[in-house]
């Protein structure tokens, strides 16, 4: 092995933990640099079942295969290619890399240190004030190797947001003209969605704060569309269900009072995008639908993934203080009371501070799209994570 | 080997074939109840310092250095004076005791580990827990008793402890020293 200046090729390695979290976060992170910075990316996933959700052209079977320009590859023991150190080394979410890529750092580390990529674990996003300490700081390793953690987040000095570079502009322009969402739901088999209607989209945990926000919208004046997947908010939901949740199919309605709920299909991400740049409120779960629904420009209640300790609402009151900092005081308190509620499973407040909440979105919407702006700070995570390499 | 969320200020740990002596400990939770820990550090050999981060769960390999049980006797700025049962007097440096430093009070009867190496005393272990008296914090604003609602309270020494809001002034508590956490009202 000879001294050499390293490949100038990424790998981003990540273990799906749930169906659409870690690798909906790696895969926009890896069409991004390989779109925006031509940055040849190889994205290596454990499994590729999960992953075909978001890909439907995905083949699980395939080894390797390319998409939009990123090098998928499945990650099992052996590896089915051999690794070549590049550039960057990513381990999404803190999963540990294969014994082999290991072995080959100390191997480069020892014997040919320019070659060593930088190697960093890229962490949850979170709203503490503690991440801004901790990010980018180095984890010395037993053996001399370097690993950073670069943590995500809303501040100057995190690690930033992903967030495309044209995301924006293109939602303006889609949000611009009403018969853009009318034909996104024909096109998802969603029928009897007028344009005045209300829609909400729902992807969430399970929780007993959706049956009580579903019997409240039955109640309302107005129609109310709820468009869920199949999946884990259906199961809070089964009572309202004609059958099992197996059984349903897309596109399928189910009527209760002036509530229509509407079986969505899976959908890639642009196509979720889409959906939450078209619903009027979204409510989502875990980290990537989380930051879709802020860049949607729409009002939201995050379902926050939960932790031991009902720790998660400290991350969540976090993100409150944050997200309301600019909000007029009282709609500030009712929207985070219905996060906090929502996350809570009380459901006579969620019901309460939904109804607080209702007519005085008009703020809200209005400050939802102006916080996109202020949230990312000036730089992309892809544009601080090109700097961060160039400065390491 | 200890795991990066078992290490605590004070103890002495070998990173690329250097000791480091720990000087802070502060750990967090990242997502799906991962813990991260961040350790401030000193090079033995070099005497340099740096930030370091590592996952709750890391192995860490933890030396094993001649330690004696001392209790605190005075601080000659900016050096913490320890003695052990002997009589003996060992000088630490103030800057390596970390967020111990803030747990120091005269007349403290804890019986505390000072660390050698290379013959020299270059950390303290405190007690895993000690109690101390709380000396200001706010009086309860929301008469919570459940113990989950915090505010911060100034101890004995001047530290300053994150504690349950039904906790008042002239209040003794139990603090883990290893996360700086109140336990209890004793």
């Amino acid at each position: 092995m000879t001294n050499t200046p390293r490949s100038t090729h990424w790998d981003i390695f990540c273990t799906v933990v749930d169906n659409y979290g870690d690798i909906g976060v790696t895969w926009r992170l890896a069409k991004q640099m390989v779109n925006e910075y031509q940055i040849p990316v190889n994205l290596w996933v454990d499994d590729l079942a999960s992953f075909s959700h978001i890909l439907p052209t995905l083949d699980p079977l395939k080894a390797t295969q390319s998409f939009n320009g990123v090098n998928i590859i499945h990650w099992k023991e052996p590896l089915p290619v051999a690794f070549v150190a590049g550039a960057m080394l990513i381990e999404a979410f803190a999963c540990e890399l294969p014994e082999q890529v290991k072995a080959q750092l100390a191997y480069l580390h020892q014997n040919a240190p320019k070659s060593v990529p930088i190697w960093l674990n890229l962490e949850y996003l979170s709203a503490e004030d503690w991440v801004e300490g901790c990010h980018g700081l180095p984890s010395l390793q037993a053996n001399g190797l370097k690993k950073y953690f670069y943590f995500p987040g809303f501040g100057a000095k995190t690690g930033g947001l992903i967030c495309e570079q044209n995301l924006f502009a293109e939602r303006d322009a889609w949000q611009a003209d009403t018969a853009n969402k009318l034909q996104l739901f024909t096109d998802l088999g969603l029928k009897d969605i007028q344009a005045q209607d209300t829609v909400i989209s729902v992807f969430s945990y399970e929780t007993e704060a959706l049956p009580a926000l579903c019997e409240l919208w039955q109640q309302s004046a107005e129609k109310i569309h709820a468009l869920i997947p199949k999946g884990r908010s259906l199961n809070s939901l089964t009572h309202l269900l004609p059958c099992d949740i197996a059984a349903l199919v897309p596109g399928q309605q189910i009527n209760h009072g002036n509530l229509t709920l509407h079986i969505l299909p899976m959908t890639d991400q642009q196509g979720f995008d889409r959906l939450l740049w078209s619903c009027d409120f979204n409510i989502v779960r875990g980290e990537d639908s989380f930051l879709r629904a802020q860049w949607a420009a729409k009002p939201f209640i995050w379902h926050i993934y939960p932790q031991e300790d009902d720790y998660h609402l400290v991350k969540l009151e976090a993100f409150l203080k944050l997200y309301c900092d600019n909000l007029p005081p009282k709609i500030a308190c009712y929207w985070s009371e219905l996060n906090l509620a929502f996350n809570q499973a009380q459901q006579s407040a969620v019901s309460l501070h939904w109804q607080n909440l209702n007519p005085v979105n008009l703020p809200l919407l209005h400050h939802a799209k102006q916080w996109p702006i202020n949230a990312l700070n000036a730089a992309d995570l892809a544009t601080r994570l090109v700097q961060f390499v160039k400065n390491s | 080997m200890k795991t990066a969320h078992e290490i605590r200020p004070g103890n002495v740990i070998m990173l690329d074939g250097s000791p480091w002596v720990v000087q802070k400990t502060e750990t967090t939770r990242s997502g799906r109840n991962a813990a991260i820990v961040k350790l401030k550090l000193k090079n033995l050999l070099l005497n340099s310092g740096t930030e370091t981060t590592f996952k709750g769960e890391d192995k860490l390999e933890d030396i094993i250095l001649d330690r004696l049980d001392c209790t605190y006797s005075y601080f000659a700025d900016p050096m913490f004076v320890f003695m052990d049962a002997e009589y003996n007097q060992y000088d630490v440096e103030a800057e390596n005791l970390g967020d111990a430093a803030a747990y120091i009070v005269d007349g403290m009867e804890e019986t505390c580990q000072v660390t050698f190496y290379d013959g020299k005393a270059i950390s303290v272990e405190m007690p895993t827990t000690i109690v101390r008296e709380v000396t200001y914090t706010e009086p309860s604003a929301r008469g919570d008793t459940s113990g989950k609602v915090m505010k911060p309270a100034t101890i004995t020494g001047g530290g300053t402890v994150s504690v349950a809001d039904f906790v008042k002034v002239g209040d003794k508590i139990e603090i883990d020293t290893r996360t700086g956490e109140f336990k209890k009202r004793v």
